[in-house]
């Protein structure tokens, strides 16, 4: 969208004075510690080697998978993790945080997978590509739903510690290539349904009947996945507690999703029109974008043209925020920068009448390489969140593959859906040992980026993030699963940063976790806001939690929460602790 | 070779009642002047036939060929003028200037297209160029190729051919000047050529050709281009290293100026 020249000059007067309104606060240097193995979170990923002669062609077309979810799933207060791996032979893994509350150097994490029944999922027609904890049955516990290309599992979290495979009887038996899925409610029925982005078009990629799956256009591909929705229809509890069992039935063509076919490689929900509703951004790989408004009753439109513009750039991210403070919820996707490349990222500003305008440049986002997982948030409470994006495609020998891709690329007529088409990558890399970016937002105008000063420029290949107050001292913690690699655990040291709130959001109306709630809070003046997401962010799932840094201030004008189901609670909120708050009760005891 | 979007607005309405006087001149019957006379009244959808037209009677008419991509660039109809030139150039091979604006409605389309389908256009066009550099080895076909060159990212080491191309318009761009031929736009060839010296790590050959292209050039916009790589040569200007500079200049999302007006107006 263009934006009005003279709105561009107000811009200008912003940027100039953005590193004023930076440097005057005093705002402490962010810094992280890899504190990977010292509280037991390592885990390796394993991408899948496909078999046949197409192997090494495949096996770059489907290098995610290192996906990362974060939530309390044995509800003891602290914030626990699974992550996924997607080789034939190798388990996903479900690291319980064993903190002992108010001590956060007591931060450790313990492997439960086989004794939570969980970590299956990669087999001969199938491969684990993300995950997402969700309470489907608002029985107060989380649930799992594992992705795959293939059929997803779903696992019933039975309390204990245990989970059990309940996919057979919960309606989730297509088979699609996902990539991404995420859980919120788009009816506001109080009951969470699940949206799948789907990459390749629905064939088994592990048996190829026919060689032409991959983008028949680098650009502008229309062959891809595109997206499922499954609506969920499980019976509420019963007031004797007895939960029901967990039923989804897929309304894509009713939800109105069934006319795209894009490379959906990442998606995400929020209300980007201050409706009450959650809306959906889809990130698409070799072609355009989308942006899906909702109809106020679950069902959805596409609004991308008048919205955004159709764009031509290799979508891999979705996360939102109100970067700015003007009430207005933003979005941020990662695309490919490169030597060979260059796409810039997008920080589509919303302007509040359904148009958004991109400022990634104006603001210095623009250029992480070769983009993954994006994830906002307020690193140093000073009540602006940051932003942490990650990258870098496949780091291997000295060689590069991308002289060897363009001769393919410009040989005339060459059909690039043809996995024949596709030349071998050996052992060359393909943007690989990129150093990370974390931006530091500077007052809502401009962010700074300061990834070798924080240390967190690794240069794994990186693909989910997960971002959590996971020792519980109220700054953020970091998680980075990287593709074929070790992971990362980055526990935020900054010192002398600001007061905070952390909330806990538990729906009565509303679904149980909260997710699509709405908090703004008013702080010195300046209004936040954040929403309570299910997996915003590609292969990435941060904590429900909301958490707020207030910087200098003690007082907390006032906090109001927006539930899905229309109910609105006024909070009066202790600072510097997590509170826990329950649809129309406000803060309660945790 | 790119000019300021607003630069190119007065010039246009000049050239449109330079255009319209033209059209006057030469008659209705004159697909040339009708086209431009067409270009004058807004009209480019009108003109692009008979552009065509006169085209297909001229095929090796650069400065038809020259007005017809103005006009295509202002109808947005890259995809229609390719088709002609394909055509064009089917029919009549020998024709360099016709391979040569083939080639340059590649470069013209590459700013509304995807980063990959741009590569596949930038290729496109280099193999056009080529072929126009088959039939004649001229300056603009040789600055236009060695230039093109310059637009790929070292990675896929076009550097090397650029200079070899851009060292042959040099020359030919000198041996006018001694011939008393001396046109500014020639002076794009030391720009150009100090670009892929510095993208093939020449530096001192950067500097050199560089300041001699401000003495032959003195008080000219490609002077001050020059002034702005040299500033930079050795250390960032206002933060900008000469590579960030350079990597801006030769944005392969920004249009680059295609027009060869130079070749016959020398401002």
């Amino acid at each position: 969208m263009e934006r009005p020249l003279s709105a561009r000059w107000a811009l200008a007067g912003l940027l100039l004075a953005a590193p004023l309104l930076g440097a005057e606060g005093a705002v402490p240097p962010i810094r992280f510690e890899a504190a990977t193995a010292a509280v037991g979170a390592g885990f390796r990923h394993h991408t899948r080697t496909f078999p046949g002669e197409f192997s090494e062609v495949l096996g770059m077309f489907t290098s995610g998978g290192a996906s990362v979810a974060v939530a309390d799933y044995d509800g003891d207060g602290d914030l626990d993790l699974f992550l996924c791996d997607s080789e034939l032979g190798t388990e996903s893994r479900l690291l319980r945080n064993d903190l002992e509350a108010g001590r956060p150097e007591t931060l450790r994490f313990t492997d439960v997978t086989r004794e939570a029944g969980l970590g299956g999922g990669n087999d001969a027609h199938s491969i684990v590509s993300d995950a997402v904890f969700f309470d489907a049955d608002d029985d107060g516990r989380e649930d799992l739903l594992v992705a795959r290309f293939g059929t997803p599992i779903l696992y019933r979290n039975l309390g204990g510690g245990k989970f059990e495979d309940v996919s057979a009887g919960s309606g989730l038996a297509k088979f699609g290539n996902t990539i991404a899925v995420i859980a919120f409610d788009a009816d506001n029925d109080g009951r969470l349904d699940l949206l799948f982005a789907n990459y390749f078009k629905p064939v088994n990629l592990l048996d190829l009947p026919d060689h032409h799956v991959l983008p028949n256009d680098l650009d502008a591909a229309t062959n891809g996945g595109g997206v499922t929705f499954w609506k969920n229809v499980t019976e509420k509890a019963a007031p004797d507690g007895k939960s029901r069992p967990i039923r989804f039935v897929e309304a894509t063509e009713a939800a109105g999703f069934a006319g795209f076919t894009g490379w959906a490689l990442d998606l995400g929900h929020a209300d980007l029109n201050n409706d009450g509703w959650q809306d959906v951004y889809v990130a698409c790989d070799y072609g355009t974008d989308r942006l899906f408004f909702n109809h106020r009753d679950g069902t959805f439109r596409d609004a991308t043209q008048a919205a955004i513009g159709f764009d031509t750039k290799k979508g891999m991210n979705v996360d939102f925020a109100d970067f700015n403070h003007d009430g207005w919820l933003d979005v941020y996707v990662t695309n490919i920068t490169d030597e060979y490349m260059k796409e810039c990222n997008m920080l589509w500003s919303n302007n509040g009448d359904g148009t958004f305008i991109d400022l990634a440049k104006e603001t210095g986002t623009c250029n992480t390489l070769w983009g993954w997982g994006a994830k906002f948030g307020d690193f140093d409470n000073d009540t602006w969140e940051d932003l942490f994006v990650v990258n870098g495609l496949r780091s291997a020998g000295p060689e590069n593959y991308i002289p060897t891709l363009v001769e393919m690329i410009i040989k005339p007529g060459i059909d690039f859906s043809d996995v024949a088409s596709w030349p071998k990558i050996g052992a060359m890399s393909w943007s690989g040992r990129q150093k990370k970016k974390l931006f530091h937002n500077l007052s809502g105008q401009l962010f700074k980026e300061i990834a070798a000063e924080a240390g967190v420029d690794n240069v794994a290949d990186g693909r989910g993030i997960g971002i959590a107050d996971f020792d519980g001292d109220g700054k953020l913690d970091l998680y980075q699963a990287n593709a074929n690699q070790d992971s990362i655990f980055y526990r935020n040291r900054t010192e002398n940063v600001g007061h905070f709130v952390e909330l806990d959001l538990r729906g009565v109306r509303s679904n149980r976790d909260g997710i699509g709630a709405r908090v703004a809070l008013k702080v010195a003046g300046a209004t936040l806001i954040r929403e309570v997401n299910g997996g915003n962010g590609y292969a990435s799932q941060s904590a429900h939690r909301l958490h707020f840094g207030l910087g200098r201030s003690t007082a907390i004008e006032s906090a109001v929460v927006s539930w899905p189901s229309g109910q609105k609670d006024t909070l009066i909120l202790p600072i510097d602790r997590l509170s826990v708050i329950e649809e129309g009760k406000g803060v309660v005891p945790r | 070779m790119r000019v300021q979007a607003r630069l190119l607005v007065p010039i246009a309405i000049l050239l449109s009642l330079s255009f319209a006087v033209a059209a006057l001149a030469f008659g209705a019957s004159d697909p040339y002047a009708a086209a431009l006379a067409a270009v004058a009244k807004d009209d480019t959808g009108g003109a692009l036939p008979l552009f065509e037209q006169a085209l297909e009677a001229a095929p090796d008419d650069l400065r038809v060929a020259n007005d017809y991509r103005k006009a295509v660039i202002a109808a947005q109809a890259y995809d229609r003028a390719l088709d002609f030139f394909q055509r064009l150039t089917a029919a009549h091979p020998k024709a360099g200037n016709a391979w040569l604006n083939y080639g340059y409605a590649y470069v013209d389309k590459i700013p509304v297209a995807g980063s990959i389908t741009r590569v596949i256009l930038a290729n496109g066009a280099i193999t056009q160029f080529g072929k126009s550099i088959q039939s004649a080895r001229t300056w603009v076909a040789l600055y236009t190729r060695g230039n093109s060159y310059n637009y790929w990212p070292t990675i896929f080491g076009r550097a090397p051919l650029a200079v070899t191309d851009l060292e042959e318009a040099l020359g030919l761009a000198r041996r006018e000047a001694e011939q008393g031929r001396r046109l500014r736009v020639h002076a794009r060839t030391w720009v150009a050529l100090g670009d892929a010296y510095w993208k093939t790590d020449r530096k001192e050959s950067a500097r050199s050709i560089w300041r001699e292209g401000i003495g032959r050039f003195p008080d000219t916009p490609e002077a001050t281009e020059l002034a702005e790589r040299l500033a930079r040569i050795d250390a960032p200007k206002n933060g900008q290293s000469l590579d960030d500079y350079l990597a801006a200049k030769l944005d392969p999302a920004v249009r680059v100026d295609t027009s060869l007006d130079g070749l016959w107006s020398d401002p």
